[in-house]
């Protein structure tokens, strides 16, 4: 029998307990995943850029390693912000426990930051050749440091609604979105070319994560009675469904649209309206799907 | 050695002599619990019963809380206990986030999770852990599970049919069992939990780590 029929025929109530444990990842682990998002996606973006459309991407080799090592710092600040022994963090290195996705995240995350520090470094001495080789390298390290924290998602046992599949391909599209999304704001010397296919890859991006957060959305409570508990907090009257349709719409609708529009009318204006809106409703997606499987009582 | 855990639920009077004698033993601090008794009340008035569940760590032989850890602060011992070191904690709270039982807290003067861990401190001492000491009904039943002269291996075979762990669909393999358990019991999405609705007093929500 399922737990809302034996609710129904039970009607049973919990009379004393102790009280749920708020949000034990708040918000500051929102901006981890945010600000990586944009770290790593400017890395996957500037790769791509610097084959497809060399002449016009190459000022952007400084600027763009210059978002990067910021953004990368930021995720790292709030990672640490969210420890409760934040002066332990030393422990991870000297005690690491390789089944751990945090362990791992952090030893790529701190190879990745060094290899950005690096870029920054070539970059500024104009050392363009070894900066295209060392990029190679960082772009393939970004995969994995882009979907670490996907991994460390799907490790929550408790929480049924991270699936590693899923969660994996968000991340990963989170990084092109929020990637494409900060080139096209810093990238005037791109050509209209290089702009279009930001936009292409702006768009389709948002479409995917679109598609898979439906997905969830439609089809999740056909597999899970915990997923369905999750996902009522984002339906009805539930108090998060105005956060999460507010982010799918800044997100991904928005966007999408205006990417088509910008196509169609050649403004870049439109494009950028895209842009930002996808990378403040990025941050409210992150943050609602990170709160509410932390909302369901675990005993 | 495998120690495990069973609670019979036909015995448990909801009395929460462990949950005091766990917290004295173990000097958890206010707001926090290593072991607390559930409450839940079934039926509608006047057909109505209260069931008592104590709550704890399960002690999990394939243990998320283990696996997600970066530093191995929660660690295997020998016997099977999920035992946890707190000056190793860098207190992440990956533990709490994987932990399906809601088990792990992170304690407010440490800084750092905590849960049951059996005594693990007495059990090094040949002694029974606080909680089985101070039942008065003996509804707590522990031992070595790999024995199957043990009091806990007798118990599971004499109750075969009517043993049960806590969401076994998500494959923790729990060494903490229960007997005469329904949904109700086992099950927290079997049961309503309203806002401002307890016995004793109208805390619902607990801030992680002491914060407010």
């Amino acid at each position: 029998m399922a737990a809302h029929e034996i609710l129904a025929a039970t009607n049973a109530v919990v009379t004393l307990d102790v009280g749920i444990p708020d949000i034990v990842w708040p918000w500051l682990v929102t901006v981890n995943m945010w600000a990586k998002s944009i770290g790593t996606g400017v890395i996957f973006m500037i790769f791509f850029l610097l084959r497809m459309y060399p002449d016009s991407s190459q000022k952007l080799r400084l600027p763009v390693a210059i978002i990067s090592f910021i953004f990368l710092n930021i995720f790292l600040l709030f990672t640490l912000a969210d420890l409760h022994q934040p002066l332990r963090m030393w422990h991870i290195f000297v005690y690491s426990h390789w089944t751990s996705a945090i362990a791992v995240g952090a030893m790529m995350a701190t190879v990745f930051v060094g290899l950005v520090s690096l870029l920054v470094l070539l970059a500024w001495q104009k050392k363009n050749e070894a900066f295209d080789k060392l990029l190679l390298w960082t772009t393939i390290l970004a995969i994995p440091v882009t979907l670490y924290t996907a991994s460390l998602m799907a490790q929550c046992t408790a929480r049924e609604l991270w699936q590693m599949p899923t969660e994996a391909a968000q991340m990963m599209l989170a990084a092109l979105i929020a990637g494409s999304a900060t080139l096209i704001l810093v990238g005037n010397s791109l050509s209209d070319e290089a702009k279009r296919f930001l936009g292409v890859v702006l768009g389709l991006s948002a479409l995917m994560a679109f598609i898979i957060f439906m997905s969830e959305y439609i089809f999740g409570p056909m597999k899970a009675e915990e997923v369905t508990a999750v996902l009522a907090f984002i339906k009805g009257n539930g108090e998060w469904t105005t956060a999460f349709w507010l982010g799918q719409w800044l997100t991904y609708l928005l966007p999408m649209l205006l990417v088509v529009l910008s196509r169609v009318s050649g403004s870049t204006a439109i494009l950028k309206l895209a842009a930002i809106l996808s990378l403040i409703g990025l941050a409210i997606v992150k943050h609602v799907w990170l709160i509410i499987p932390q909302l369901l009582p675990m005993s | 050695m495998q120690l495990g855990f069973l609670v019979d639920l036909h015995l448990c009077m909801g009395c929460k002599g462990c949950e005091i004698a766990c917290k004295v033993e173990n000097e958890v601090p206010l707001s926090t619990w290593r072991l607390r008794v559930k409450y839940v009340d079934v039926g509608t008035f006047p057909e109505t019963k209260r069931t008592f569940t104590p709550l704890r760590c399960n002690h999990c032989a394939n243990a998320p809380c283990e696996r997600i850890c970066p530093v191995s602060a929660l660690h295997y011992l020998e016997n099977g206990i999920v035992n946890i070191d707190k000056e190793r904690c860098i207190g992440c709270a990956g533990c709490v986030m994987a932990c399906p039982y809601g088990a792990i807290y992170i304690d407010p003067q440490t800084q750092t999770a905590d849960k049951c861990t059996y005594c693990a401190h007495r059990i090094a001492s040949s002694m029974m852990p606080a909680c089985v000491v101070a039942c008065p009904v003996q509804a707590n039943i522990f031992g070595d599970l790999d024995d199957p002269a043990s009091d806990i291996s007798k118990y599971i075979q004499r109750h075969q049919g009517d043993v049960k762990v806590r969401k076994p669909e998500k494959g923790t393999d729990p060494h903490h069992f229960y007997v005469g358990g329904g949904e109700v019991n086992l099950n927290p999405l079997a049961s309503k939990r309203e806002k401002g609705h307890s016995l004793f007093n109208n805390i619902t929500t607990l801030p992680v780590g002491g914060h407010h």
